[in-house]
């Protein structure tokens, strides 16, 4: 795993982590921490660490940038099926926070 | 379980210490004048040899542990203070000197198991079987991890049943080819005086959780209906974590548990207060583990199955409805899981770490944009994780997940009580001479 890819998977992490922690009821946190431990499944449990340290609390703007970071894993040789169905999870996840 | 099988001896001597008129008992039907009484009465030693073995058996496996209260220390420091002199050892010896001296030998294990038509032979052939039983709780790796406190009880149990035996054995001299207790006079006295030292100390009748029992298995067959199926799913699940989970199937676990706990705290709300706080704070404490296990990682175990458990408990939950009611005893159930899971999870991390299995992730340093250097060293110091409690992670589980001790003392219980009360018992009606043990 080269920098750029595992800043990448730490951004993107660490956006998840922070949905998770700010999500408004436990099924929510849990459907996330499920997009979270699949991210970490697909690259073979090999992450490097997050940090939500200093993220925003707003889970529109958290859900947006943890989109764009997953997407950008797709230029990082992971395969393109994974990553729409873990965005697909996310966007489950999303939804079920706003009910 | 050396309290189940304690019970069962204490229970049916104290059943036949309220038999009396036992000529008639053992030949109820009254036609033979001495055969059947005889018959019995051989069956009968043999059941009792059986019992004066365990005695013998679990007073010397807990004689080291058993430290007079009576006598004084002895003056020279090298000389054990529970070596000959001490009630217990005295115990010992006359329960030893009755066993050798007794001709009639073990019961076999046909006779232990093969039901008798006389009610009072029945009665002994429970406490003989009981007693068999006990072995497997009193000697051996079980006399090992014995307490001194568990010792004195276990003694002091010995004793009661001593006494039981040597009154009963006064009650059955008159049955044909009885054989009486060597020195029963000795073995009466050695018993009273080991009751009343074990009762000047304190003894803990935790020593009931200890012995054999068997092992714990998956509830396998239809998923039960409603609570009772995630209560199915937390059993199997906590017999599943015998195996090592890794950290992504650990990170499963912690919140499958997590929601199970979430989920049945305002059930418990209506019916018990207690448990309801309980597991709203297990549920709190599970969602700071799982955001302390983000940062653990580790490829090392399996814990599929136990996977599998967990999602079955978090899906039975969720499909619960929100006005189900909960019985105090299912409430009870499930205390008692989340207990032994929570002791579980706290062990596999802890011995995670120690052995390198779960292993804390890095931090990666970060793309400059605009600095002067392109690459930007972590704004901290790598520390390896030489002590376990080094991990957030660790002093959670440590402070916050595992259940207290339980402190309270142990109950004696019903049967402990019930046999010192038949041993004294005598019958209302008619003045007959006192059975206690007698010089």
């Amino acid at each position: 795993m080269d920098l750029a890819h595992a800043q990448t998977l730490v951004e993107a992490r660490s956006y998840i982590a922070a949905l998770a922690d700010n999500a408004r009821s436990v099924e929510a946190s849990s459907a996330y921490g499920y997009v979270l431990i699949e991210l970490d499944r697909l690259h073979g449990d090999e992450s490097p660490a997050l940090s939500t340290d200093g993220l925003t609390t707003s889970r529109d703007v958290l859900f947006a940038v943890a989109n764009s970071a997953v997407e950008e894993l797709l230029g990082h040789g992971l395969d393109a099926l994974d990553i729409e169905l873990l965005l697909a999870r996310l966007d489950e996840a999303h939804s079920l926070d706003r009910l | 379980m050396y309290g189940e099988n304690g019970d069962r001896m204490r229970t049916e001597l104290a059943a036949l210490l309220r038999q009396h008129r036992v000529q008639h008992r053992l030949d109820p039907s009254g036609s033979q004048p001495s055969g059947d009484r005889e018959s019995a009465g051989l069956l009968i030693l043999r059941y009792r040899h059986t019992v004066l073995s365990w005695c013998t058996q679990a007073v010397l496996a807990a004689k080291p542990l058993v430290f007079s209260t009576a006598l004084p220390a002895p003056a020279n420091p090298f000389r054990a203070s529970n070596e000959s002199g001490a009630v217990a050892s005295e115990l010992a010896r006359a329960l030893h000197a009755a066993q050798e001296s007794s001709t009639a030998g073990n019961a076999t294990l046909e006779m232990l198991s093969a039901p008798s038509d006389n009610a009072v032979v029945e009665h002994w052939r429970s406490v003989a079987s009981a007693a068999a039983l006990a072995e497997h709780d009193t000697n051996g790796s079980a006399a090992v991890a014995l307490t001194a406190a568990q010792a004195e009880a276990l003694v002091g149990d010995v004793a009661a049943i001593t006494q039981a035996l040597v009154v009963l054995d006064h009650r059955y001299s008159n049955t044909p080819g009885w054989e009486k207790l060597a020195d029963r006079g000795r073995l009466g006295w050695a018993a009273l005086a080991t009751a009343l030292d074990v009762s000047l100390g304190q003894p803990d009748y935790s020593v009931d959780q200890t012995g054999w029992r068997p092992r714990t298995k998956v509830l396998r067959g239809p998923v039960r209906p409603g609570v009772l199926g995630v209560l199915q799913a937390e059993h199997n699940l906590l017999v599943h974590l015998r195996s090592f989970p890794n950290a992504m199937n650990l990170r499963l676990i912690v919140d499958s548990q997590r929601q199970v706990s979430n989920s049945l705290t305002p059930m418990a709300e209506r019916i018990n207060g207690d448990y309801a706080a309980r597991w709203s704070a297990r549920g709190t404490t599970y969602a700071v583990i799982q955001q302390q296990l983000r940062n653990i990682g580790g490829r090392l175990g399996h814990g599929a199955p136990a996977v599998g458990e967990a999602a079955n408990a978090s899906a039975r939950v969720r499909a619960l409805p929100p006005d189900t009611i909960i019985e105090p005893r299912v409430l009870a159930g499930f205390q008692t899981l989340f207990d032994r899971i929570d002791h579980r999870i706290a062990d596999i991390v802890d011995d995670g770490i120690d052995r390198g299995a779960f292993v804390e992730r890095i931090t990666i340093p970060k793309l400059g944009t605009g600095a002067k250097h392109l690459i930007i060293p972590a704004a901290e110091k790598f520390i390896p994780v030489t002590r376990a409690s080094d991990l957030d992670v660790v002093r959670t589980l440590r402070e916050r997940l595992r259940p207290p001790p339980d402190s309270g003392p142990a109950s004696p219980g019903q049967s402990r009580a019930d046999l010192h009360t038949a041993i004294l018992h005598r019958p209302a009606s008619r003045g007959t001479p006192s059975e206690a043990p007698q010089l």
